[in-house]
């Protein structure tokens, strides 16, 4: 039953989340729109600001985890608290889907949702900013996966605390507002004050946004950051394991 | 020769933060039956069910369901039940056909032959938030319907279906019982219960408090019938004479409308005496108790002082549908 059922769940799921306007707002659109805004008003010319590079292309890389921050933050949680609120958990828990079924579909369909929209944002990024040249592109190809799992883990570990999906909303746009404005799309650091760029330095999106950036641009192999990137990965995986009974 | 049964429970509790909500129930369903779980809201009807499903785990009590012990061989189980759960959802956006694909096992089949069957041919590309009240009931009986199962759980099968649709699904419940497919229904509607179940256990805070025939049941619970007519003018020695028929209780006379009280024979003696004196009433009603009379008397609050305990969780328990306690579910 559990492979089948898993593939169902996964093909239905897959579905059910190109029909959500949250996803398609959240997921697709904000962080193209955004990244065309702020990717645009700083120029292109490189700035000290930005570490010496162009900011657009300073932004085009930091994007990408922006859109699984949204997947991970907004779209698992509300999905999630969603289900178990109105009962659907219960129901496919009923049909004999395996308890843990249910949060393995949402890894995978957290994982194909965050290439589908990283996609997006490049092959829109590529005929207005250019995609910047990838120093370290192995350190990029690590980070972005431990990413998307740490993010879509915290999803599927906040889908399953929080008790209704207003909660659960109101739980992942405080969270992810701040992170995406500190660690990610908004000011790059040197602009911002001690205190701030204090509060921002260990937060999950920075950490992860660092990983991506750094080693992409040429600023540095954010060897730490990575570290970090990968420990909140296994721990929000194993958190998220138990919570589900995976 | 007697079907072996197919759900058997002994001493099954559950407690929810310390308040009992089932307590030491015994239940057994024997196969090719429907049998019905009745009680008030918050008896622990779904909780009990519940347990069978295997979807909580019972703080004791042993279950056994088609042979499987339902927490621990919940994988081998589930393929066998089918359930209509109470206070469940699909997903909104999740299309009717597509529902089908979703929940259909290697064991479905006829799945457009029950959307036929239950009226929802013509809304296989719906989505499940636009469909109505009873649409949405009909389609969780498809699908609890859909993977041929052996056991059958309903819970408030026909809430907020029209009269119509009530009778259509009462009668695929009863090919389901003809085809040899055991039933188990919980519910509150008592017609629902009279109509379907060939045996009825009654719960109320937690405990099983009667069990029978719908019939047993009212014999045992709701033996007064009454006969009422108006007569304007009755003569003071029938009035007598209906007060000392067999069966007969008290006779009450409110202006011009005269009510006998007694047991259910005591009704045709009363339409005799009445043709003997020639005084035939036009508007002779008679009302036989029935299975809801028999739960009113039954499941009637007790009195404070002086009466036995029914359970021992000193008030009644959480109401039925109460969220899962951990985890996803």
């Amino acid at each position: 039953m559990s492979t089948t059922a898993m593939g169902r769940l996964v093909r239905a799921e897959l579905k059910l989340m190109t029909r959500d306007p949250l996803v398609l707002t959240f997921v697709f659109a904000f962080p193209v729109v955004t990244m065309l805004i702020i990717g645009g008003a700083f120029g292109t010319a490189p700035d000290p600001a930005f570490d010496g590079v162009n900011p657009s292309h300073w932004y085009v890389a930091s994007y990408l985890t922006v859109v699984i921050a949204a997947i991970g933050l907004v779209m698992l949680p509300v999905h999630l608290a969603s289900y178990r609120e109105r009962g659907v958990l219960r129901r496919f828990a009923a049909a004999g889907f395996p308890r843990w079924s249910f949060a393995m579909a949402q890894l995978v369909v957290g994982l194909a949702t965050t290439v589908v929209a990283c996609s997006l944002l490049l092959v829109v990024a590529a005929p207005v900013y250019g995609i910047p040249a990838m120093h370290d592109w192995w350190r990029v190809a690590v980070a972005l996966p431990l990413g998307a799992v740490a993010f879509v883990s915290l999803g599927v570990l906040l889908g399953s605390v929080l008790p209704s999906a207003r909660s659960a909303q109101a739980v992942g746009l405080l969270i992810f507002f701040p992170s995406f404005l500190l660690g990610a799309g908004g000011p790059p650091p040197h602009v911002m004050g001690a205190v701030v760029r204090q509060v921002a330095g260990p937060l999950p999106l920075t950490l992860l946004t660092n990983a991506v950036r750094a080693p992409w641009l040429g600023l540095g192999p954010a060897t730490w950051s990575l570290v970090a990137v990968a420990a909140l990965a296994v721990a929000a995986t194993v958190l998220a394991a138990r919570r589900t009974a995976l | 020769m007697t079907e072996p049964d197919v759900v058997t429970v002994r001493g099954l509790r559950k407690v929810y933060r310390g308040r009992v909500v089932v307590d030491d129930l015994d239940l057994d369903v024997p196969g090719g039956e429907i049998v019905g779980l009745v009680g008030a809201n918050g008896a622990g009807k779904t909780t009990t069910v519940e347990c069978i499903q295997g979807l909580r785990r019972p703080d004791a009590g042993t279950l056994r369901v088609l042979g499987h012990d339902p927490v621990s061989q919940a994988e081998q189980l589930r393929p066998l039940v089918g359930s209509q759960l109470q206070d469940s959802a699909l997903p909104d956006r999740l299309r009717v056909a597509e529902a089908l694909d979703l929940f259909a096992t290697e064991r479905a089949h006829r799945g457009g032959e029950l959307l036929d069957q239950f009226g929802l041919a013509g809304r296989r590309k719906s989505a499940f938030a636009s469909l109505s009240g009873g649409e949405r009931q009909r389609l969780f009986l498809v699908l609890a319907l859909l993977n041929s199962p052996r056991l059958v759980i309903l819970d408030e099968l026909t809430q907020g279906l029209d009269p119509a649709a009530r009778r259509n699904v009462w009668a695929a419940v009863r090919q389901l019982r003809a085809a040899g497919t055991t039933v188990l229904l919980v519910t509150h509607e008592m017609d629902e219960a009279e109509a379907l179940c060939g045996r009825i256990n009654v719960m109320r805070a937690g405990r099983i408090v009667d069990r029978g025939t719908p019939a047993e049941l009212v014999d045992r619970h709701a033996r007064q019938a009454t006969v009422s007519f108006t007569m304007a003018d009755p003569p003071a020695g029938l009035l007598v004479e209906l007060s000392r028929l067999d069966g007969a209780g008290e006779v009450q006379r409110e202006g011009a409308r005269v009510t006998v009280h007694g047991d259910r024979s005591m009704i045709a003696y009363v339409g005799a005496a009445l043709v003997r004196w020639g005084r035939v009433p036009t508007d002779l009603s008679v009302r036989v108790p029935d299975l809801e009379d028999a739960m009113l008397s039954l499941l009637a609050p007790e009195p404070a002082a002086g009466a036995p305990a029914v359970d021992g969780s000193g008030g009644p328990g959480l109401p039925d549908g109460i969220e899962f306690a951990g985890g996803l579910q």
